[in-house]
């Protein structure tokens, strides 16, 4: 799979969830179920809020520190868009199980990687998002997320957007940035070596990814918009694909 | 009739209701405002100052290094012991190339060679642990907490993105400069004991050979144990592990190891020991945002303050955080990694103020390294 290939999703894909999602980009496959608002246990339950637990489950073997890192970064991003003042003393349980991701021809595999692997936060996120919406989970906004990389290539700086496991290796700086639907930045997590400079070219290729103002009309514009696109619109895919659920959902009327 | 008005201790205002204890303080009424002016923070400091480092190297004697970080009322420990792992032990071993690509190693690429061989062969293992009684929410007898566990994917995350020490550094080798020397000892010796064992040579001669030509061949690497245990914990505890595993390996000095080929080890001296090269002074800042409405849907309304190093109080009460660590000591400003989570008032503008910030507070940390 190339990492230019369109992202793609399902909504509902799973029976006795209350929402789930599965998605795939880049690469990476991630299914999400969501349930809530459920009961919660005794020493997670708050008294104003829901409390909002996400378990990241790796495609191969069980979760380790890793996947305790993925899970603290997307539930406090997660908790900032999800009404969770709605729910008191309730619990919103998100699962994501990864069930695949791109392998790295140029180096041995290795089962157990305690490194923080930035290209499957994207798409963690992503997933997550999907599959709230899928369970009518009340949020605040939506959030949509993408990787950037910035490598040295013959004395220029080269910026890769969903970058392939060979372009993190390779890159000098790799970072992950999430916005959220007003175009708030919600999450920003860089990693290597870069200049403030450097970062802001960054925020400039994430935010049009991640915050394209949706065509206005249908049609010869939206043509036009694909054309010259530096990478895809992640706010016009969710939007799709929960468009396409919706209307798949309300065919029998 | 006026509602009667309690006067409440500080601390038990702070129990009780934390969040207007420190809303409070932060802004001060206008009428008592005679004294402090000022907004401060429950812990008397101003919104941007931070606590000051204290740094004591050296301070256990068993470790190669070791380091005790203080930052107010954080402090952690961090030990640095070196083991060594020869190559015959490491599944997937792939010998260098050529001796050339060492200097390529160096530069930034994260994953060839020299510090694809700190990842693929784990030899640096940071583990951190939180000491029941360092903080009240530290129970006894529990497995490693989230809290543990995120801080010891962070703090390796960050020395393999840094580059703070390379694989070439934690190489023992068959010297390729006294090789030449030594080659002619060698063969005599060894074509003696040759003679003595005939079976299972095969290897061993052409290992020999290998070294009479003068090329160097990896027989052994460190692996690096960076045990950090935090004695008190106070709030930012990524901070002051940060700065502990860096004085730490700053601090390391590992025995000068040699390959004996007469015996086939790995040889370490009682005397002579190297200084561990550690490249760059990285040092981590974290802020955390505090909102001045508790309960309210929407993030952006109301006041809020960006508190620097934030105490435990402060921990519990804001929910977004930002670290940034920053190295200057190339006289640039290079920021080596940033983390923003929780919240979305840090905007664009906010991070490159902050960068600034964290550019003083690396001042400091260094001044605090010496």
């Amino acid at each position: 799979m190339t990492a230019t290939s369109a992202p793609e999703a399902a909504l509902g894909v799973l029976p006795r969830a209350d929402g789930s999602a599965k998605y795939s980009h880049a690469g990476y496959t991630v299914t999400a179920s969501v349930n809530g608002p459920i009961e919660a246990q005794r020493r997670d339950e708050h008294a104003y809020e829901a409390h909002v637990d996400v378990i990241v489950r790796p495609a191969a073997g069980v979760g380790g520190t890793r996947e305790r890192h993925l899970e603290s970064i997307l539930q406090s991003s997660l908790s900032q868009i999800i009404l969770v003042k709605n729910f008191p003393r309730s619990l919103i349980q998100i699962v994501l199980q990864v069930e695949d991701s791109p392998e790295n021809d140029y180096v041995n595999t290795k089962l157990v990687q305690a490194s923080l692997n930035f290209a499957i936060m994207p798409a963690l996120m992503q997933t997550a998002v999907l599959a709230l919406l899928s369970a009518g989970v009340p949020m605040r906004a939506t959030a949509t997320a993408t990787a950037v990389t910035i490598a040295q290539q013959d004395g220029a700086k080269r910026i890769t957007v969903d970058p392939t496991p060979r372009d993190i290796e390779t890159a000098r700086s790799v970072h992950v940035l999430a916005f959220t639907s007003h175009d708030e930045l919600l999450l920003a997590e860089s990693e290597g070596d870069f200049t403030v400079k450097e970062w802001d070219d960054v925020y400039e290729t994430a935010k049009a990814i991640c915050c394209r103002s949706a065509p206005a009309k249908e049609g010869v514009a939206m043509v036009l918009d694909d054309e010259d696109a530096s990478g895809p619109d992640m706010r016009q895919f969710l939007r799709s694909a929960a468009g396409a659920k919706v209307a798949a959902d309300l065919h029998w009327k | 009739m006026t509602a009667p008005t309690i006067n409440l201790p500080g601390p038990i205002f702070a129990k009780l209701s934390p969040h207007p204890f420190l809303l409070r303080n932060l802004t001060p009424a206008a009428s008592n405002s005679s004294s402090s002016a000022a907004p401060t923070r429950t812990n008397g400091r101003a919104s941007q100052e931070a606590r000051p480092v204290h740094i004591t190297a050296s301070s256990l004697s068993h470790a190669h290094g070791s380091a005790l970080v203080r930052v107010g009322d954080t402090t952690v420990i961090c030990g640095v012991r070196g083991e060594l792992l020869p190559v015959e032990r490491i599944p997937q071993f792939r010998p260098l190339v050529d001796n050339n690509s060492q200097d390529e190693i160096g530069g930034t690429g994260t994953g060839t060679g020299g510090s694809g061989a700190l990842r693929d062969y784990d030899l640096l293992v940071p583990n951190i642990e939180l000491a029941t009684g360092a903080a009240p929410q530290f129970l006894p007898g529990v497995p490693p907490t989230a809290l543990a566990q995120t801080l010891s994917t962070r703090v390796y995350s960050l020395l393999h993105a840094t580059g703070l020490v390379e694989a070439a550094d934690l190489r023992c080798g068959t010297a390729p400069g006294r090789s030449a020397r030594r080659v002619g000892r060698i063969r005599r010796t060894v074509g003696t004991r040759i003679r003595k064992w005939e079976r299972g040579m095969r290897r061993r001669r052409r290992r020999r050979r290998a070294e009479v030509e003068g090329e160097e061949r990896v027989v052994a690497y460190w692996v690096l144990y960076v045990d950090l245990l935090f004695l008190s914990f106070d709030g930012n505890p990524f901070d002051a592990a940060w700065a502990a595993v860096v004085a730490a390996l700053r601090d390391t000095k590992l025995p000068a190891a040699r390959w004996d080929p007469d015996r086939e080890l790995v040889v370490c001296s009682r005397t002579e020991e190297r200084k561990l090269n550690v490249r760059g002074l990285p040092v981590a800042c974290s802020a955390a945002v505090f909102m001045e409405k508790e309960q309210s849907d929407a993030p952006g309304e109301g006041r809020n303050w960006i508190l620097l190093d934030p105490d435990r109080l402060e921990e519990t009460l804001c929910r977004e955080m930002i670290t940034v660590v920053v190295d200057c000591s190339d006289g640039e400003t290079r920021i080596k990694s940033m983390e923003k989570q929780g919240g979305t008032v840090i905007g664009r503008e906010l991070i490159r103020g902050y960068v600034g910030v964290a550019e003083g507070r690396w001042k400091e940390v260094q001044k605090a390294m010496g």
